[in-house]
């Protein structure tokens, strides 16, 4: 259970996230949406200790994360991927991976451990088969293609076995038909790994059709929560966001 | 072990005499290496380079200063050619050079740089001797001291003191005012703006590697009658104008003066209270600056 | 979003693979190997010359070794590693001379000091990134340099540790036999390269990798950069260190130039002039200077010439160091091989 209760940050008096509290369930999938500087990325950053929250709380379970560090935050289990996607340009896919898992078992103090145990590369291989990168495994993460690192970027994220996976814009800069594969993707992982995903997503059609809870930003507050019926039927969010008409292809 | 010697630092401090000569002696210290300094701090905030063989062209202007003035006889042909020499060279320098390793990684700049450190060197060895010389003190300036408030003068450290001075108002004024200067300074915010105006970059980037090399060169040439010049020396010059750069922020004008004159105090007072240790109390005094403010006194915050 | 994005432009480089197979025992015999060739070599070649040009080559190959850990598999190009080099010359030569302990106690107690010595200025250091970096690293090398110019009665100033360094015999080692010296200094080499190949090749070096790719992404797979960066720093100063020790050992004194920042200097180059993707790299550069240092300082007076121009090469021409350039090399063939 993620809880956010009464998170604010200013930037230089600009609120960029105004007293917001929600809740995500255990296993939820849920979508960010707002237009532009609606503090959709802040949310994000504060949640991950990227950005140190001003007030309010981000409960795990009941443990508080505000004003931790994002290592810490992470080992708590909230992993990210990001909108640009962040990697590692020099290492391989399955180094990034082994790497990585080596990193979470806390064995970065300890020397004495040679690639590859045995549960490493199985946590990595799980990883990797899940992203369907198995088959690129020794491509080094530079010359993969643009989709392929933001795969390899989520399965950065997904290979420390987060409670928590918060996807930036997963398929930014993505042509129309890879977007919606990397969804089918996104909502693969929620349905198999059984984790609570929230991901920032800018196309309505996919919003609508695979996210079964919505949170709609809006200067840095939150308009609207809701499935998406409700959403498409609230009056303040037709109003301030999607405009009275053509909400199908609104994009931001 | 003598680390300390406060009692000589207080006598002196409460000795208007010993005040003034302290002072005089840290300002042409400090004067020098802001000439150097400054040089250092534009080529790094044009072109992002660290020019680690900036200490080169101090030497090299040094020499050439006595050969000149050994040829000619006369100093302001001496000064002049210390500083039109040294300009020269920084040219070819940087566009033979330097050129070809902007963008590439710190390291390699490093490198090349190391390595005209070494060849100038014994350039300058193969040229000039191995052995201290002395370019010695023009005739002119072969007069009883001056005394102020019974402080012992010189009055070549005046004239150091009044060229450097005047070469720090017309390069102020110069950036501030001038087109060129603007370009500059443009350039150091922001260099890719430059070559978007349609200015040639090239030109502008030699153009600063030769602006560095005169103000090292100038300096050189006015130290050369009152130190004794080895190939070499622009290395110990180098550090500390490193050191001047660094505390005063890379990169800015104002900081490499602030900075050289802080310098140039903290050597001229410190060789008192700390004889020994004069060099340690620099390193000392830039590492409490780059932990409390990693950008320097006056650099600009990295965001 | 650009602090995000950093990391995007680092360059890619190639690094080791990670083997599939357990290999675990390869490095060692490979090092045991090595030091059995090294160990028979007085019986071939008896030539003093020869044996002093290796235990140079250990301490120096120690020094530059650990210094790519920092440069290379890091990203932290440090320019002032060279002070505990000079740290490790100069605490093993007092201990003995002051203290007469046994050679193993003074060792040992070098290393400790060495440890505090590199928390302290590490944990300054590593805050700052790449250019301040290197500069408040050469910072602390010039201030130790300068307190042991300064400290004479204790350093004996510019003069350096003079009178010789007592090498009492130890477990039936006698360091002041040459051959027991020479077979100790080969023995610290392959045992240090070995450590260090094991910290490359650990989870840990992996972890060093990610940061000198991306360090925000790497914080963001829950690495504590600062504390790894630091942890890094502390080991490479350890084997740096151990390198001073062969070194006061094999001069018998310290001197000044140990502690000076061209000792970082060489380091760096010769990383450059070997290459910082292998790990071997180094340790090929050191031979290679070495070498180049002894010719050219028999041929000519003048040998910065030399060496600044061999350094152009290598920075301007090649634009990689050689054993990057053979490694290359190497893959081209196999990949024309192959297609």
């Amino acid at each position: 259970m993620l809880e956010i209760r009464a998170l604010s940050k200013s930037f230089g008096g600009v609120k960029a996230t105004d007293n917001v509290s929600l809740d995500f369930a255990d296993g939820s999938l849920t979508a960010v949406i707002g237009p532009n500087g609606a503090g959709k990325s802040t949310f994000f950053n504060l949640i991950t200790g990227a950005l140190r929250p001003d007030a309010g709380q981000i409960l795990l379970n009941g443990v508080d994360m505000a004003g931790k560090t994002p290592p810490e935050i992470v080992r708590h289990g909230i992993g990210r991927a990001f909108q640009v996607a962040s990697i590692f340009p020099s290492l391989t896919v399955e180094e990034t991976m082994l790497a990585a898992v080596g990193a979470d078992q806390r064995r970065a103090s300890v020397m004495h451990h040679r690639f590859p145990l045995a549960e490493t590369r199985d946590r990595a291989e799980h990883a990797m088969e899940l992203l369907g990168l198995a088959g690129k495994r020794n491509r080094t993460a530079a010359t993969l293609s643009h989709g392929d690192q933001k795969l390899l970027d989520i399965a950065l994220a997904l290979v420390l076995d987060p409670k928590v996976l918060l996807l930036d814009e997963p398929t930014a800069g993505m042509g129309t038909e890879e977007r919606w594969r990397m969804i089918d993707k996104v909502r693969e992982l929620w349905e198999k790994q059984k984790i609570t995903v929230v991901f920032i997503e800018h196309d309505m059609d996919i919003v609508f059709k695979i996210a079964p809870q919505i949170v709609v930003l809006c200067y840095g507050r939150i308009l609207a929560t809701g499935t998406p019926d409700a959403i498409r039927s609230n009056e303040a969010v037709i109003e301030a966001y999607l405009g009275s008409d053509d909400h199908a292809g609104a994009v931001a | 072990m003598i680390f300390v010697d406060l009692d000589a630092l207080a006598s002196c401090l409460a000795s208007p005499a010993c005040l003034v000569t302290q002072t005089t002696s840290g300002l042409i210290i400090g004067m020098l290496l802001f000439l150097v300094a400054v040089g250092l701090t534009l080529i790094f905030g044009v072109l992002k380079v660290v020019n680690f063989s900036h200490g080169a062209f101090y030497m090299f202007g040094a020499y050439f200063a006595m050969t000149a003035y050994q040829l000619s006889g006369s100093f302001a042909l001496a000064i002049l050619s210390g500083a039109v020499g040294t300009a020269l060279l920084g040219l070819i320098f940087e566009r033979a050079f330097m050129s070809r390793v902007y963008g590439r990684d710190v390291l390699m700049q490093l490198l090349v740089c190391y390595a005209f450190v070494l060849i100038f060197d014994d350039v300058v060895r193969m040229i000039w001797g191995p052995e201290f010389k002395s370019m010695g003190m023009p005739a002119a300036f072969q007069v009883p001291p001056l005394f102020i408030a019974g402080g012992v003068v010189p009055p070549y450290y005046l004239l150091l003191i009044g060229v450097a001075l005047v070469a720090a108002v017309v390069l102020g004024l110069g950036l501030a005012r001038s087109r060129i200067g603007k370009v500059i300074r443009a350039a150091a915010h922001n260099p890719g703006m430059v070559s978007a105006l349609g200015i040639n970059t090239g030109l502008i980037y030699g153009g600063v590697f030769a602006l560095g090399g005169m103000l090292a060169g100038l300096a050189g040439a006015l130290a050369a009658p009152v130190r004794s010049l080895t190939p070499g020396m622009g290395f110990s010059v180098l550090i500390e104008s490193f050191i001047v750069t660094v505390i005063g922020g890379m990169g800015s004008i104002l900081g490499a003066l602030i900075g050289a004159l802080l310098i140039g105090l903290i050597r001229s007072f410190g060789s008192l209270g700390f004889p020994l240790f004069t060099e340690g109390l620099m390193y000392l005094f830039m590492v409490i600056v780059l932990v409390s403010r990693p950008t320097g006194l006056f650099g600009k915050e990295v965001a | 979003m650009t602090e995000l994005q950093a990391g995007q432009g680092a360059q890619p480089l190639e690094v080791p693979r990670i083997d599939a197979r357990p290999q675990r025992y390869r490095d060692l015999l490979i090092a045991l190997a090595a030091f059995s060739v090294l160990a028979l070599l007085p019986m071939v070649f008896g030539s003093k010359q020869l044996l002093d040009f290796v235990i140079r080559c250990a301490a120096y190959g120690l020094f530059a070794t650990s210094l790519n850990l920092l440069v290379g598999y890091t990203g932290l190009i440090s320019f002032g590693h060279g002070m505990f080099f000079g740290l490790g010359a100069y605490g093993f030569g007092l201990m003995m001379q002051k203290t007469g302990v046994p050679i193993p106690v003074a060792f040992v107690a070098t290393l400790a000091i060495t440890f505090v010595v590199a928390v302290v200025i590490g944990a300054i250091c590593v805050r700052l990134k790449e250019i301040y970096f290197a500069f408040v690293t050469l910072a602390f090398q010039m201030l130790i340099h300068s307190t042991i110019l300064s400290w004479q009665s204790l350093t004996g100033g510019d003069q350096g540790l003079r009178g010789g360094i007592p090498r009492p015999p130890f477990l039936g080692i006698d360091l002041s036999n040459h051959l027991h010296l020479y077979i100790t200094s080969c023995a610290l080499l392959v045992i240090g390269l070995l450590l260090m190949r094991q910290i490359a090749q650990s989870p840990f070096g992996y972890t060093l990798r990610m940061i000198r790719d991306n360090a925000t992404r790497a914080s963001f797979i829950g690495i504590d950069v600062w504390r790894a960066k630091l942890v890094i720093f502390v080991l490479a100063a350890l084997f740096a260190a151990t390198g001073g020790i062969i070194m006061a050992l094999f001069v018998s004194g310290a001197y000044p130039e140990f502690a000076y920042w061209t000792i970082s200097g060489e380091g760096i180059f010769i990383n450059m002039l070997g290459g910082v993707t292998t790990f071997l790299g180094p340790m090929v550069g050191t031979v290679l200077l070495l070498i180049l240092n002894d010719t050219v300082t028999r041929l000519t007076e003048y040998h910065g010439i030399v060496l600044g121009i061999v350094i152009l090469f290598f920075a301007i021409g090649l634009r990689k160091g050689l054993m990057d350039f053979v490694v290359e090399w190497f893959a081209q063939r196999r990949g024309e091989g192959r297609g």
